[in-house]
């Protein structure tokens, strides 16, 4: 399925031969800064990151902190300021190899569900048809079997981001950078899709950088949680979740989590004050 | 129009549920605007026989309707038929790829947006009746003048609202676009364009209404055909049933092309009403 992408993903064999160890994103005094009417605003300071393949990270942090900033420059939507950042061994641009997704499920109403699930091989290849097979098998996986002929206005906003999900699968993407993906959602709807989210990651193994500021989603997901300080957006430290991959939801009832959400607590309160 | 009655009808009926509310609306719409009209004609006659109206001014509504009857009869009529509908189709059609031309144009370049804006302000505030009396000097008596006309008067509110359509797109989809590589042209093609076409249809509408206003109104500055010009003539004439007849004729054919565009909007730009729907469900 990702032969029509193998020609334009050869930046992975590419770099300096570090092996296995190499990790798939990372970055060095890291800086964003903005020109704006009342003066220069520094949105990233420094940042050093390194994510290693297949594994989950949380950028963590009040609004306002350059976590969303940062997922940008990750995706190569905006430019960095100054720093060192490494995508796959590559510079950040917008390539098949990474899937992101937003907040909103951005659905385009005059297209079927399939349609929008299509749209990003269409835009590469432009035969996005040769691709139904797979849209319709990632849809079943994201529990839409026979919503493919469906309009967005026929569809829940949980349902939506699910085809949202199965969209940003399209190109079986190595990295998936989420900026706050099931943030507008209600609490159950998004613990669920959080699960799920989970258990996609680490069956194809893919490395993930979830953006958002809901320290339970964070703990639930990630193996290692950044947490922001607002303006400028340092990193105030990192919070280890040991628990493996893939977990379920019980994991949030555990001593464990409620050990973890309050040291991720205490970091932002901590960050808050600094 | 039926859209903004039908929520009227059921924010009144919502306490009686909106089911009840539909059905009785279905009912009565019709039937009541029928009855209107029976009563307005009566009264019409009544008032204009018993002399409260002089038959000058006001005709007895069964005056206009035999009016009506021998103009739809004599071939002439449809000469002068023609010639208005060629006129405003053709000015409606070249009206619309101008104003989307220009509209797509200046949505896409900001540079050409900066430079166009003094003129769009100035052409905004023009009533481009005036440009009647120019245009018949310029290309003549003929359907020439109606033609640009009818184009000067129903391209503006296309290109407005390509323009704003194309502007207004939403900058998350952009975003969404660029971070699947997508070209500019895809860009255009898979979202700008789709996503303006509920704003651009609303302006070929309103496009469609003004042509014939273009039109008539060239037709009555100077023209040798033409219903503008047929009406000019009897009410030069006196023949006010006639006027009359005219008159319901030139209404008769707003509706029709109106409703003819409303359809096609429907189609194309089909997941609007259907929003609408859901959002009203």
């Amino acid at each position: 399925m990702t032969g029509p992408i193998a020609s334009t993903s050869g930046v992975s064999e590419a770099g300096d031969g570090q092996g296995a160890a190499r990790p798939m994103i990372s970055t060095r005094d890291l800086s964003k800064s903005y020109e704006t009417a009342g003066g220069e605003i520094h949105a990233l300071d420094r940042i050093a990151i390194d994510v290693a393949p297949g594994e989950i990270v949380a950028l963590l942090g009040p609004s306002g902190c350059g976590k969303s900033t940062l997922l940008e420059i990750l995706a190569g939507l905006i430019r960095k300021s100054s720093g060192e950042v490494e995508i796959n061994g590559g510079p950040p641009r917008p390539r098949p190899e990474v899937g992101i997704m937003f907040q909103q499920a951005l659905l385009f109403p005059w297209r079927t569900v399939a349609a929008n699930v299509l749209l990003p091989a269409e835009l590469i290849d432009g035969r996005g048809q040769d691709w139904r097979e797979r849209a319709e098998s990632l849809l079943a996986m994201v529990g839409l079997s026979g919503w493919a002929d469906k309009y967005h206005w026929e569809l829940s906003g949980g349902m939506q981001q699910r085809v949202a999900l199965a969209r940003v699968l399209l190109l079986d993407p190595d990295i998936l950078l989420l900026d706050e993906p099931f943030g507008a959602l209600d609490e159950m709807t998004r613990e669920s899709l959080d699960v799920e989210m989970m258990r996609i990651a680490a069956e194809a193994s893919k490395t993930v950088v979830l953006v958002t500021h809901n320290v339970y989603e964070a703990t639930l997901m990630a193996d290692r949680i950044f947490v922001f300080t607002a303006r400028p957006g340092r990193i105030a430290g990192v919070v280890e979740v040991e628990r493996p991959q893939p977990r379920g939801i019980e994991f949030s009832t555990t001593p464990e989590f409620s050990e973890k959400v309050a040291q991720v607590r205490s970091l932002l309160s901590s960050g808050g004050e600094g | 129009m039926t859209k903004e009655i039908t929520r009227e009808v059921d924010g009144q009926e919502a306490e009686t549920g909106p089911e009840r509310g539909d059905r009785w609306e279905r009912v009565i719409g019709p039937i009541g605007a029928t009855f209107l009209a029976v009563v307005l004609i009566v009264a019409g006659e009544l008032l204009v026989a018993n002399g409260v109206l002089n038959e000058i001014i006001v005709p007895r509504p069964t005056h206009v309707l035999s009016a009506l009857v021998s103009t739809l009869s004599e071939g002439f009529f449809y000469t002068h038929l023609w010639v208005t509908t060629s006129e405003v189709l053709i000015g409606f059609v070249l009206g619309t790829l101008i104003g989307f031309s220009v509209g797509a144009a200046l949505g896409i370049s900001r540079r050409a947006r900066a430079i166009a804006y003094p003129y769009i302000v100035a052409f905004q505030g023009l009533p481009k009746v005036v440009l009647a009396p120019l245009f018949i000097t310029i290309f003549g008596f003929g359907i020439e003048s109606k033609v640009v006309m009818a184009i000067a008067i129903s391209f503006f509110p296309v290109l407005i609202n390509t323009m704003a359509g194309l502007t207004g797109v939403d900058p998350q989809a952009r975003r969404l676009m660029r971070s699947l590589s997508a070209s500019d042209w895809h860009v255009f093609t898979k979202l700008s364009l789709p996503s303006s076409l509920p704003l651009i249809f609303a302006g070929v509408k309103t496009g469609l209404t003004l042509a014939l206003v273009g039109a008539i109104v060239g037709e009555f500055v100077g023209a040798e055909r033409g219903l503008g010009y047929l009406l000019d003539v009897y009410s030069y004439q006196l023949e006010v049933p006639r006027v009359w007849a005219i008159t319901g004729i030139l209404a008769a054919m707003g509706v029709i092309l109106f409703l003819v565009i409303e359809w096609v909007d429907r189609k194309v730009v089909f997941w609007q009403s259907r929003r609408d729907m859901s959002a009203t469900m």
